[in-house]
């Protein structure tokens, strides 16, 4: 049967010069041209810009194009972009195929020719596709205005509250007894020195006299099933002692992640003493300390020497490569903290860099200059180390410093050392990320949709994530993620229907021969039996799109909407023409 | 003669393409011998995708998924490494080399390590040389 070739337009996206500086753009356009079925094929600067995104409007008029391919970055960076530039123009958006140039060829091979070659063999792959696809039609779908809330640290209780206050019903489940988080375990906050008590307590208070607020305590998410807009949580909340717990299930419409950090533990430093030395402490210990209003040591007594050491499990090889962001000003705090409780108080800082971004942190950073703190700076990849003091000197610890300004080896007195311990991934931030179906980084952090450009979205559509479960980050940071993460739902609830994408597979009911193979490999149960017609089918809102079951099919009777064995042919042919 | 080997790289939408696109994120170099596409799941790569691939002149076939236990639909790539076997079985019969078809596991933090797989499975596959399929194909042809 001779197919009509329908009339296809190819944009290849220089971007800048991200892709243009290793693939030739013109040449890539150019054998394009020759390929069947399309009419009009240019290079031009950003096709994402507005008239890069015209140009594909004004030619599907002009040139009456049916589908069209963009090859650019990658469909995960902008395929709703150019899908949505083919609905205005009149075209069904899954005529459109993209073509990884960038993330796939220009960002990994140096090699201008055979860059080169791969995006042209790639859009020639996009080409033969493209001319395959079917238009498809998303389908409409309720969306349940409720939404499930994990974790009651400042980054939930923000977003439930803001839930609330837009009259919309918010279900805080959180670990432990009470809420708060970390930040509940934190005297004063930099650089305004305001009471993270304060911050914590306004918080708890509102969103538990919250009539749109179900707080559910000693609790923890068991199972989340459905789709964006119709989810299905099972929590489960303990009993008190003595008492079974028992199941809660509840209808959300999307989830926020704000499961949050855990600290370093910093006993796998072992120069550093913690855990044997007893007036070697953490962070969060000296917070403690502070929060009692008492600044001791063991023994009891004030310290006359007190040691504050950057980057303990942060910035290193060893153990966490990153930046926790918050540990650099807060120890400039706990110099300001000490000095105030202390005035006699001899002060050192150890640090690797200082970092002081953020609002008003520098001016923060320089004020502490009045401080009369002795700053010393350490080798990123060296360790101080830090051991007993020998009888007869006046101090309990001593500090050995390489100190990197003078280049020698220094060694300070110290009766308290403050280990300023980093962020770390919560250790079943796996079995979150599983449960709610999201990726995570190479150090345990959850993965947004897009690092800029989409920072509290996920790639599973409904699930968003806000604060440090995603990577660390201060306070300010961390509420206006938990308000977009709010702003972004409230915002699909205002619309009350969401769009399901169109991609689902389905049963050719003249071709099952009702063997029911598919039934049992579909993990979301959504491949039903029809006793009646001995005939299986899909129930597409419930369908993941996975295709388990196609490639599964001894009849080849289930067929993947966009993911056609044609369609797929067609590719293969073209990466391999 | 020199050769430069052909893969067809079949990718899973939310880990490995996402791993691949790190690699790039990342300015990862490596060999630009295996072309993408993109499934959703390993799970919807039907043995015949392979069978096509080297039938059209791929000589090499590198199919990655999420890591065990991590799979975005929670067990695709556990069908995909039981059908596994199944097809290297198949093409053994068919007299082509173990290391022209690969199943590996790539999540989307793993851009290093897509990179090393695609720069050692292009060395393994440019020592074998060129896949013989199309060449037994026309003699097959030629005979008849």
């Amino acid at each position: 049967m001779e197919m009509a070739e329908p009339r296809i337009g190819v944009y290849v996206c220089n971007c800048g010069t991200n892709i243009a500086k290793v693939v030739d753009c013109d040449a890539v356009a150019e054998s394009a041209a020759q390929l069947p079925g399309v009419v009009v094929a240019r290079s031009y600067k950003y096709m994402c810009s507005n008239p890069g995104q015209e140009m594909i409007v004004q030619d599907i008029e002009e040139h009456s194009l049916e589908r069209v391919i963009v090859a650019a970055c990658s469909p995960r960076m902008h395929e709703r972009t150019f899908r949505r530039a083919l609905e205005s123009a009149g075209l069904n958006p899954y005529f459109l195929e993209m073509a990884n140039i960038r993330e796939h060829v220009s960002w990994v091979h140096d090699d201008g020719e055979e860059a080169t070659q791969k995006a042209k063999a790639l859009v020639h792959a996009g080409v033969s596709r493209v001319a395959r696809n079917e238009p498809l039609e998303r389908m409409s779908v309720d969306m349940c205005p409720n939404t499930l809330v994990i974790g009651g640290g400042i980054a939930g209780m923000t977003a439930a509250l803001e839930f609330a206050d837009a009259g919309k019903k918010a279900y805080l489940v959180e670990r432990l007894d009470h809420l708060g988080g970390n930040l509940a375990r934190v005297d004063l906050t930099a650089p305004y020195l305001d009471s993270a008590r304060d911050i914590i307590t306004d918080r708890v208070r509102r969103v538990t006299e919250s009539e749109n607020v179900e707080v559910l305590l000693d609790a923890e998410v068991r199972s989340l099933e459905g789709f964006v807009g119709n989810f299905k949580a099972t929590v489960h909340q303990n009993g008190r002692p003595g008492e079974s717990g028992s199941d809660v299930a509840l209808d959300v419409g999307s989830v926020v992640v704000c499961t949050g950090y855990k600290e370093f533990d910093a006993s796998r430093i072992t120069h550093y003493g913690y855990g044997k030395l007893p007036n070697v402490i953490t962070s969060f210990e000296f917070e403690r300390m502070l929060r009692e209003g008492r600044v001791e040591t063991k023994e009891g007594k004030p310290p006359q020497y007190v040691a504050i050491v950057h980057c303990v499990g942060s910035r290193s090889e060893e153990f966490h490569s990153y930046c926790s962001r918050v540990c650099c000003m807060t120890a400039i705090k706990y110099a300001r903290e000490v000095k105030s409780a202390l005035p006699g108080c001899y002060v050192s800082d150890v640090y690797v860099d200082m970092h002081a971004f953020g609002k008003g942190m520098e001016d923060f950073y320089e004020r502490s200059s009045e401080l009369k703190t002795l700053f010393l700076m350490y080798e990123r990849g060296g360790h101080p180390v830090i051991r007993k003091a020998d009888p007869g000197d006046d101090c309990g610890m001593l500090i050995q410093v390489d100190e990197q300004l003078s280049g020698e080896v220094i060694e300070i007195p110290a009766d308290l050392v403050i280990l300023m311990v980093g962020m770390e991934a919560r250790e079943d931030s796996g079995d979150v990320a599983r449960l709610v179906n999201i990726s995570r980084d190479k150090d345990g952090w959850f993965i947004e949709s897009h690092p800029k450009l989409d920072p509290v979205a996920t790639t599973t559509e409904g699930i968003f994530i806000a604060g440090t479960c995603a990577a660390p980050k201060d306070i300010p940071d961390t509420v206006a993620q938990a308000r977009a993460a709010a702003a972004r739902i409230l915002g699909k609830i205002s619309v009350g229907k969401i769009e399901i994408d169109a991609v689902y597979a389905e049963v050719d009911e003249d071709h099952c021969s009702g063997c029911r193979i598919c039934n049992e490999l579909c993990p979301y149960v959504a491949i039903e039996y029809d006793p009646e017609t001995k005939r299986s089918h899909v129930i597409s809102a419930l369908c993941k799109a996975c295709g388990a079951c196609v490639a599964a099919c001894p009849s080849g009777a289930i067929k993947a909407r966009h993911f056609t064995d044609e369609q797929i042919f067609a590719q293969i042919e073209g990466v391999l023409a | 003669m020199s050769y430069e080997p052909r893969i067809v790289g079949f990718l899973c939408n939310w880990c490995s393409y996402a791993g691949a696109d790190l690699a790039g994120t990342s300015r990862i170099h490596y060999a630009s011998n295996v072309r993408i596409i993109r499934v959703m799941c390993t799970a919807r790569v039907d043995p015949t995708f392979v069978l096509k691939a080297l039938h059209d002149g791929a000589d090499g076939v590198l199919i990655c998924g999420c890591h065990p236990g991590d799979c975005h639909y929670s067990e695709g790539n556990y069908k995909a490494m039981r059908r596994y076997p199944l097809l290297k079985k198949l093409l053994a019969d068919y007299g082509i080399e173990d290391e022209r078809v690969r199943l590996e596991w790539v999540s989307a933090s793993e851009g290093k390590r897509f990179a090393d797989i695609v720069d050692d499975m292009t060395e393994r596959v440019r020592a074998l040389g060129p896949s013989h399929v199309q060449a037994d194909l026309a003699s097959d042809m030629a005979e008849r």
